[in-house]
């Protein structure tokens, strides 16, 4: 408890047009922490991701990394900071190849070394050659993982990475997220409560847009993360 | 209809698409990776037509106007680029479809402003006619022909083997994923609006010695472009090429059986290949991100 | 009080044209009129529907030819011409409709833009033995008076074109108020929603498309009465983008829009074609402000101004 947030959300009002999605959301992320963000679908968990990625406009309150705000940014400029926003969508450009995915990584964040991707993720090894829009949902969401960690981001905002993977690559996906967590913080948006529960330092429940629940270190079961979805 | 007669027609249409080639493949970079429907291209076009004029006047070559067309289209284009798109990016495509027409329009008054109402002949560089199978055919033609398929060949080695035609690819299939990686998407818009400028304003210099050059010359030809764009598919590089060769083809073809089908016969066809396929030929069900 | 209040922005709106009448020439003024009655299908079109055409001329065409075509070789009775002209508009709207309303929305201005052309070459050249080519039909003298209201009268035809648009007008408002201007706007906001809610976005915008195009074609043929003759002019290349432009000066989507647009692009055309001789760059450089500034246009800009003036009054 002593090590300070990295990410400070506070007050955070954002709204589609005339309709409100979320209202005074006020998080906070610790470096190297697994947060996650359950809730109904429609609750405004994608929201708070992009919002936090700069993908949205009509945002209020507070964004603050490292102390620096993030309000106002363009969204490759918050990634070039080191907060890599993961959609839930899984296209990869699948009309590139797998190591030309990987190269505009590389070429966003100047760093070429393509071992550590390898090395959380063996199969794409054999794949480099073949075109994104030929893998599997699972090798998809190993791609989009795998040129998000190049340049080391400092936090990975990823939205729903399990939704209609099978449970083999759940897995593993599991096991990645636990060694990511080492060295980068995790907010990950998820349905998938056993999964959610076994990796997450903390926990907020999200319905209607509004932080409904917070659950930190123990307190943290899946029964008590049922009653909000 | 004998063989020379065919032939030259051949000819003739491959030139003729060459030049729509070269402006429709601006328009459809721009619209497959920024979702645009930039009219003002045909200004740059005018504007590459109407600077081969003046240098031509002045230093006699054609080749030189041309290049230095190019270069002012790219100019205007980079200007256009820089105080009006992109402040509009965000906005709906008929919102930037209006915009731009304005400033065709305010581009045609330029022009007239500038260069006078009367349109102005351009001399061919090269006057030699070369026998093909037993018909003459002006050598301009065929090096316009050249000219598009080495632009072809140039413009997929950057869309392939660069990184930044490769990013180029990947922002049209998705934007925000190209962005959410960290990489600046407008220094992108910015560069494939000034390679769209540029080739119009190419287009438009090599078009001059083959017609007269005048304030609407951009309007005249909209049409055209459009369907080239539209049959081949809004954002497919591949398909602006086939489709262009199409259109020069039933453009010159369709003269030598019936004159007025010159004009006519490419919107049937697009009309009915847009009933087969609504998307034309290459064009993927892309909607306004 | 309610109908008072329905009728209360058309009535100041056509009076303004009225006091219009009185201080600019006839022809003006008729132009104006007709101009504002073919801006108001792209403007219903663009602003209810959502789809912006480049191709209005082609429906104008269709109005002006049919009438011209009656009027030069069939009849003498200018009313049926007109009557031919809308029916022939509805035709055509009928024909190409349902291929064209699938498609979206930039193909749809592009599609109609390839229409106009095809339409201009037809005119031109391919029926040049009937439409008698670029020389244009001329049927001044073939046109008989007709009794009560003689339309072939420049005045009295003003009478008939002002009591025709406030028709229109008063029909665009009505059309707006019901169920049916709620779908369309809903339809060009969400399309996906509409079909969750049962409704058909094939049908509403077939709707509004021939309600629009019918309406052009209906100014098509008083351009054909008013004018005498009938040239492939009408549809050239470099008049197709005119009702969006107009649309946009008055401000999309308002009902006063279109009156107000024709007004300021048929007086700044005549008045800066006079002066400057260059309408093309201001009218190109007013489009591009305009949008940037807001999208609202002249009459959109005007209207909360108006309103505030007015309701002050009233209170």
């Amino acid at each position: 408890m002593n090590q300070s947030d990295i990410l400070t959300v506070g007050n955070l009002n954002v709204s589609y047009g005339e309709s409100k999605v979320l209202f005074d959301i006020e998080m906070g992320v610790k470096p190297g922490h697994v947060v996650a963000c359950v809730g109904r679908n429609g609750a405004g968990k994608s929201t708070l991701l992009k919002s936090i990625a700069g993908f949205l406009k009509n945002v209020s309150g507070t964004i603050a990394f490292d102390g620096a705000s993030l309000l106002g940014m363009m969204a490759y400029d918050v990634a070039k900071l080191g907060i890599k926003y993961i959609p839930q969508d899984k296209k990869v450009f699948s009309d590139l190849t797998v190591r030309e995915n990987l190269e505009l990584g590389s070429y966003a964040t100047k760093d070429y070394n393509w071992e550590q991707v390898t090395d959380y993720f063996p199969k794409l090894k054999a794949l480099m050659d073949r075109k994104a829009g030929f893998l599997s949902g699972g090798e998809r969401q190993m791609l989009m993982i795998g040129r998000a960690i190049l340049g080391n981001p400092k936090i990975l905002l990823i939205d729903e990475p399990t939704e209609g993977l099978a449970p083999s690559i759940v897995a593993h996906l599991r096991d990645v997220f636990k060694e990511l967590s080492k060295k980068t913080a995790l907010v990950i948006v998820e349905q998938n409560l056993p999964l959610v529960c076994a990796i997450s330092e903390k926990i907020y429940a999200i319905k209607e847009g509004r932080i409904v629940k917070e659950l930190v270190g123990e307190k943290i079961s899946a029964s008590i993360c049922e009653g909000y979805l | 209809m004998d063989t020379q007669l065919l032939a030259s027609g051949v000819i003739f249409g491959l030139s003729i698409g060459s030049i729509y080639f070269l402006m429709a493949i601006g328009l459809s970079l721009c619209f497959g990776l920024m979702r645009i429907i930039s009219l003002d291209q045909l200004f740059y076009y005018a504007v590459g037509a109407y600077i081969t004029y003046t240098i031509s006047v002045y230093s006699g070559s054609v080749w030189l106007g041309a290049l230095g067309g190019m270069i002012v289209a790219a100019v205007c284009a980079f200007a256009v680029e820089r105080f009006i798109f992109l402040r509009i990016y965000e906005r709906d495509i008929a919102f930037t479809m209006i915009t731009s027409f304005g400033i065709l329009i305010g581009g045609v008054g330029i022009i007239k402003a500038i260069w006078g109402l009367a349109p102005r002949p351009v001399l061919m560089p090269i006057m030699t006619q070369w026998t093909i199978l037993g018909t003459e055919v002006p050598v301009y033609r065929l090096i316009v022909i050249l000219i598009a398929a080495l632009v072809y060949g140039l413009i997929w080695v950057f869309l392939n083997k660069t990184i930044i035609g490769k990013a180029i690819r990947a922002g049209i299939e998705s934007v925000e994923h190209v962005e959410g990686l960290g990489i600046n998407v407008y220094r992108l818009f910015t560069i494939t609006f000034i390679i769209a400028g540029t080739l119009s304003g190419l287009a438009g210099g090599l078009h001059a010695p083959l017609i007269m050059v005048d304030p609407n010359m951009g309007l005249e030809v909209m049409p055209f472009i459009f369907m080239v764009v539209i049959i081949g598919g809004l954002g497919s590089i591949k398909g602006t090429l086939i489709s262009a060769l199409i259109v020069g083809q039933v453009f010159s073809i369709g003269a030598l059986i019936y004159a007025p089908l010159a004009q006519m016969a490419p919107f049937a066809i697009m009309l009915l290949i847009l009933l087969i396929k609504p998307t034309g030929l290459y064009g993927s069900k892309l909607l306004k991100r | 009080m309610n109908t008072f209040r329905w009728w209360r922005g058309i009535l100041l709106a056509f009076f303004l044209l009225a006091i219009i009448r009185v201080f600019l020439p006839l022809p003006f003024s008729n132009e104006i009129i007709i101009f504002s009655i073919y801006v108001m299908g792209c403007s219903f079109l663009l602003g209810r529907v959502g789809f912006i055409s480049f191709g209005q001329p082609a429906y104008l065409a269709t109005g002006a030819y049919a009438t011209a075509f009656y009027l030069f070789y069939f009849g003498a009775n200018p009313f049926i011409g007109i009557l031919i002209g809308v029916v022939a508009g509805l035709v055509m709207s009928l024909i190409v409709g349902p291929l064209f309303v699938r498609l979206r929305s930039d193909y749809f201005a592009l599609v109609n833009l390839a229409l106009a052309v095809i339409f201009y070459y037809t005119m031109q050249k391919v029926l040049a033995p009937i439409t008698q080519g670029d020389n244009g039909l001329w049927f001044l003298a073939n046109m008989t008076s007709t009794p009560i209201i003689d339309i072939t009268r420049p005045k009295e035809f003003f009478t008939f074109a002002f009591l025709a648009a406030l028709a229109i007008w008063a029909l665009f408002k009505y059309l707006n108020d019901t169920l049916y201007g709620a779908c369309a706007l809903a339809s060009k906001v969400n399309e996906d929603k509409v079909q969750f809610l049962g409704y058909s976005n094939f049908k509403i915008r077939f709707f509004g498309f021939i309600v629009a195009n019918v309406t052009t074609a209906f100014a098509g043929s008083l351009y054909a009465i008013y004018l005498g003759f009938v040239s492939p002019e009408i549809t050239s290349a470099h008049r197709c983008a005119d009702p969006v432009v107009v649309t946009i000066l008055g401000g999309v989507g308002t009902l006063y829009g279109p009156l107000v647009g024709a007004i300021a692009f048929t007086g700044m055309k005549d008045l800066i074609a006079g002066l400057i001789g260059n309408w093309e760059l201001f009218i190109g450089f007013l489009l591009v402000f305009i949008m940037l500034a807001g999208e609202k246009g002249i009459w959109g800009s005007l209207e909360p101004q108006l309103k505030k003036v007015f309701s002050g009054k009233r209170v």
